[in-house]
């Protein structure tokens, strides 16, 4: 089953075209590693998904359920406000910056939006949130701030807290970026662990060893565009695209 | 000292009203102030537009000005015209006044929380409304505690403006005394309340500063 389908998405902000028409299916279960110079549009690409942007043109469809779609007019349509929120929710979201909440406790962060947006009852999500804690390795963190948290515990909470809304699709934004060198270690290995229990993720990223390693399909995007797609054997040891070559050639 | 204990009576029935005027005004301008900064950023423009002609008509005009329009002037004003009171006068004028400065302090507490706060929020399912209660305003509490703080210090002292309506605050009671007996003993009780207030005041916020200190951003 496809979870993911994306038909021609275009973006622009102000005048800048962003995204120039992009396509994408992605399969349940699926790791797929979006790679590519910083203003290729990655990013962006990743937020339309979830409505972090909104489209200009373009088709969305999550499980089989359109989000957005082209109306008569060749304009973007989104479905109403509450079916939107329903469709996104399937979709948790690792943020480079973290975006922890500051002023709850790492549990409290966790079980804020099943309790908020699900209506689980505390003595239910609390149970699942520190099992969750305990999988990422910081359950006797759990009644820490986040101020006092490393970024690489940091970030492991924000997956933990995303998983607490039992999403069936993860997409990370350049998970890695903000952490200093010695942290990524912890956060790629809980990222690595999701994949081993067949997620479905999508990973925007700078960590090559990371997608060649974890990722079933490799994206290449540059200038808004899907330059150069496949598996990371193609895409790393015979990139077929002089920009690719380009771009593998500088992250050396 | 005798004459200190018989000056005691009216003056703390001045206190007694300078304190009414005070917390009402405190308790009714907060949430107040805290609804026109939620208008003030409202994509709406209409409204926002609104909200902020408001803000600069209340902070542009003195106080007093206000004071004596809402009493004097209001009442002639056709269709709305009331007469009020001359307390609930000064109340309306007060609230409608900090309303609007604590809508401003509200309003720069709101849009000092990062972006990346929102955008958790909305990833994870919740609503505008969910966000605003539950992530945004207990952050912006923290940071507004200070300029908060000021702002209620000021109002202890602003109460005193009341005795143009001839309200017989604390300044106003003192003042009598000191004219009706030529000694200025009034005036050093007068301050001493002033300073007292102010200082509870400084502990309060001072205890909620703390409180809030259980977290660091």
């Amino acid at each position: 089953m496809k979870m993911i389908r994306l038909k021609n998405i275009h973006k622009s902000f102000n005048n800048l075209e962003v995204l120039k028409g992009i396509s994408l299916e992605v399969a349940q279960g699926e790791v797929v590693a979006i790679i590519g110079p910083s203003g290729s549009g990655k990013s962006t690409l990743l937020r339309c998904l979830n409505r972090l942007e909104t489209l200009d043109k373009g088709t969305i469809e999550v499980e089989g359920e359109i989000l957005a779609a082209e109306g008569p007019d060749g304009k973007c349509q989104y479905v109403s406000e509450q079916k939107a929120r329903e469709i996104c929710f399937k979709m948790g979201m690792v943020f480079q910056q973290f975006n922890l909440f500051p002023h709850m406790t790492v549990l409290d962060n966790i079980i804020e939006a099943p309790m908020l947006v699900k209506g689980i009852k505390k003595e239910v999500i609390i149970p699942e949130a520190e099992e969750l804690l305990k999988k990422v390795g910081l359950f006797e963190k759990k009644n820490s701030y986040p101020s006092r948290l490393s970024g690489g515990q940091k970030q492991r909470v924000a997956i933990a807290r995303a998983l607490a809304m039992k999403p069936d699709i993860m997409l990370f934004d350049e998970p890695t970026s903000a952490l200093d060198p010695e942290l990524t270690g912890e956060v790629l290995k809980a990222m690595r662990q999701l994949a081993l229990e067949h997620m479905t993720m999508i990973v925007v990223t700078h960590e090559m060893a990371f997608a060649r390693e974890v990722a079933q399909r490799v994206i290449f995007m540059d200038d808004g565009d899907i330059v150069e797609e496949g598996t990371p054997e193609q895409i790393f040891n015979n990139p077929q695209h002089v920009r690719t070559q380009a771009f593998l050639k500088s992250m050396l | 000292m005798e004459k200190i204990i018989t000056m005691m009576g009216p003056m703390l029935d001045g206190v007694n009203v300078t304190l009414q005027m005070f917390f009402i005004t405190l308790v009714l301008s907060l949430p107040l102030g805290l609804l026109l900064s939620l208008a003030r950023i409202s994509k709406y423009k209409p409204l926002s537009f609104l909200v902020e002609t408001y803000i600069w008509l209340m902070r542009g005009t003195p106080l007093m000005l206000q004071l004596l329009f809402v009493y004097y002037a209001l009442p002639l004003v056709p269709y709305i015209g009331i007469k009020l009171p001359d307390f609930s006068a000064a109340i309306l004028a007060f609230v409608l006044n900090y309303a609007a400065y604590f809508a401003e302090i509200f309003r720069g507490g709101i849009q000092s929380i990062e972006r990346g706060q929102y955008e958790a929020s909305k990833v994870l399912g919740m609503t505008y409304v969910q966000t605003m209660r539950r992530i945004v305003l207990p952050q912006v509490l923290k940071r507004v505690v200070p300029p908060i703080s000021n702002e209620t210090i000021t109002l202890v002292k602003d109460t005193s403006l009341i005795y143009v309506l001839a309200m017989n605050d604390l300044l106003r009671t003192a003042r009598t005394i000191v004219q009706r007996e030529f000694d200025m003993t009034p005036f050093i009780i007068a301050g001493a309340f002033y300073l007292a207030m102010t200082l509870v005041l400084t502990w309060g916020f001072n205890k909620l500063e703390e409180r809030y200190a259980a977290y660091d951003e």
